[in-house]
């Protein structure tokens, strides 16, 4: 379904002025995510409604400055392009997302795209889905992210990024198989520490793409691994894994 | 009033605290925004003063941009402060590549605003609240600069049809999603959609920020 039908690309304006709710504004993105032309128009209409601003501008109160630098002495800095509860020591320099985009290619762009997005407005929302969105960059970020695709046994294709580093991995799949009503795919760890449920993975069978899903607490030693069950979740695998990633 | 003032239904109305001819800024491009993309780089590395310099360059267009979307004073300079600091704490993740330092920083102003008031206030309370508040700001310094910017931005919204202009202000300066804008124009999505576009993409050729 998309609202107000037509092609997709109409919501850029919309999308450059923050007048795109969710959960079009998700679709929308990931419609970015595959078309630089688009990104590159997003862009400059960012730069014309910047300039629009330029119309209101007001004199604030003296108070204002005081408070604002007082409150930046006491505030620590982000580090590059990195979860914001990343340490210092991971301080990377910027310009990780061309490099990622070729690591990244194919399966994960929309990701990557989705981290740009969380990089360029990282403090402006703090709702849940920013929380993944973070979680996403750390991971794609992480100087020892790695990337595996397994075809899944039914159809469809899974892509993993992990990074030990981050303890977590991002989860995304392709083209799997429509489910019939009352049924998800689940993600599962399967290792050493034992099989633990990694979440349900929402929207599986419509779109080409589902996740990306993060999934944290991994042990040594764990793979990923993922089933059909009911849309509630099972508290085990009620059937071996459709696909089955060993995580290095 | 002009158009180019005009933000939202009842936003002309003599909303009090708005100075209705507020000037001041840079527009997106120009060397100014260069200037913005260098201190940025030195707020990245912790430089207090170039972080106050940034202040002074942006807290005026914040401010009022924030303003003419939440309305209540007291809530839009907590806001304010809350992008403010993001700048100081986020300034690593500016990426030149992407765009303009003023894009950046406006663009985190933007969001900061608009979830403030989707997450708290509908619309009809926005304009109630605002009507119940007098606090009024100076007019920002007419420099000769911020004076041309102005006239640009007015120009160029001049240059737009009726509809890609309302629909343009009431998303941007309003802070309202395309759906309400629509509702508020009475006019079909789709056709919000693409005049929120059309209407962009002609003020991006009218201004001459196209990265």
């Amino acid at each position: 379904m998309r609202p107000g039908g037509g092609d997709p690309h109409t919501l850029a304006g919309a999308y450059a002025m923050d007048a795109v709710p969710e959960p079009d504004r998700s679709r929308f993105e990931r419609h970015l995510a595959r078309c630089e032309s688009c990104r590159q128009e997003v862009r400059g209409l960012r730069e014309a409604t910047a300039a629009l601003a330029a119309a209101t501008a007001v004199r604030p109160p003296a108070a204002l400055r005081d408070t604002v630098l007082r409150a930046a002495g006491q505030t620590r800095q982000l580090p590059p392009a990195a979860a914001p509860w990343t340490p210092a020591r991971h301080r990377r320099r910027p310009g990780w997302r061309p490099r990622l985009a070729v690591a990244v290619a194919g399966a994960l762009a929309a990701v990557a795209v989705a981290a740009g997005v969380v990089t360029f407005g990282i403090q402006g929302r703090l709702d849940q889905a920013q929380h993944r969105d973070r979680m996403v960059a750390a991971v794609l970020s992480a100087s020892d992210a790695t990337m595996m695709s397994r075809p899944v046994s039914t159809g469809g294709t899974a892509t993993v990024v992990m990074s030990h580093r981050e303890r977590a991995l991002v989860f995304t799949a392709a083209d799997l198989r429509g489910l019939p009503a009352g049924h998800s795919y689940e993600l599962w760890l399967i290792g050493p520490a034992g099989t633990r449920s990694a979440g349900m993975i929402n929207g599986s069978g419509h779109g080409r793409m589902v996740g990306p899903m993060v999934v944290s607490g991994l042990a040594a030693g764990d793979s990923v691994g993922m089933t059909v069950e009911p849309d509630s979740g099972s508290p085990r695998p009620t059937s071996p894994p459709l696909v089955l990633i060993g995580l290095r | 009033m002009t158009e180019g003032q005009r933000r939202s239904p009842g936003g002309s109305s003599g909303r009090p605290g708005r100075p209705a001819d507020a000037a001041g800024g840079h527009a997106g491009a120009g060397p100014g925004a260069d200037q913005l993309g260098a201190l940025l780089g030195r707020v990245a590395r912790g430089d207090q003063d170039a972080y106050a310099a940034v202040y002074d360059r942006t807290a005026g267009r914040v401010l009022g941009l924030v303003l003419s979307i939440v309305r209540d004073p007291a809530q839009s300079e907590e806001v304010t402060q809350e992008v403010l600091l993001d700048v100081w704490r986020s300034a690593s993740r500016f990426d030149a590549g992407l765009g303009s330092a003023a894009a950046w920083v406006m663009t985190l102003a933007h969001r900061r605003a608009v979830d403030r008031v989707r997450s708290e206030q509908k619309a009809a309370e926005r304009e109630r609240r605002a009507a119940s508040s007098a606090v009024a700001y100076d007019e920002v310094a007419e420099a000769v600069e911020a004076r041309l910017d102005r006239e640009r931005v007015r120009r160029c919204l001049g240059s737009l049809t009726e509809l890609q202009r309302e629909s343009v202000t009431l998303a941007y300066y309003g802070g309202y999603t395309y759906r309400e804008v629509a509702g508020l124009l009475g006019v079909a999505i789709g056709t919000v959609k693409t005049r929120m576009r059309d209407g962009l993409i002609r003020l991006r050729d009218c201004l001459g920020v196209d990265p």
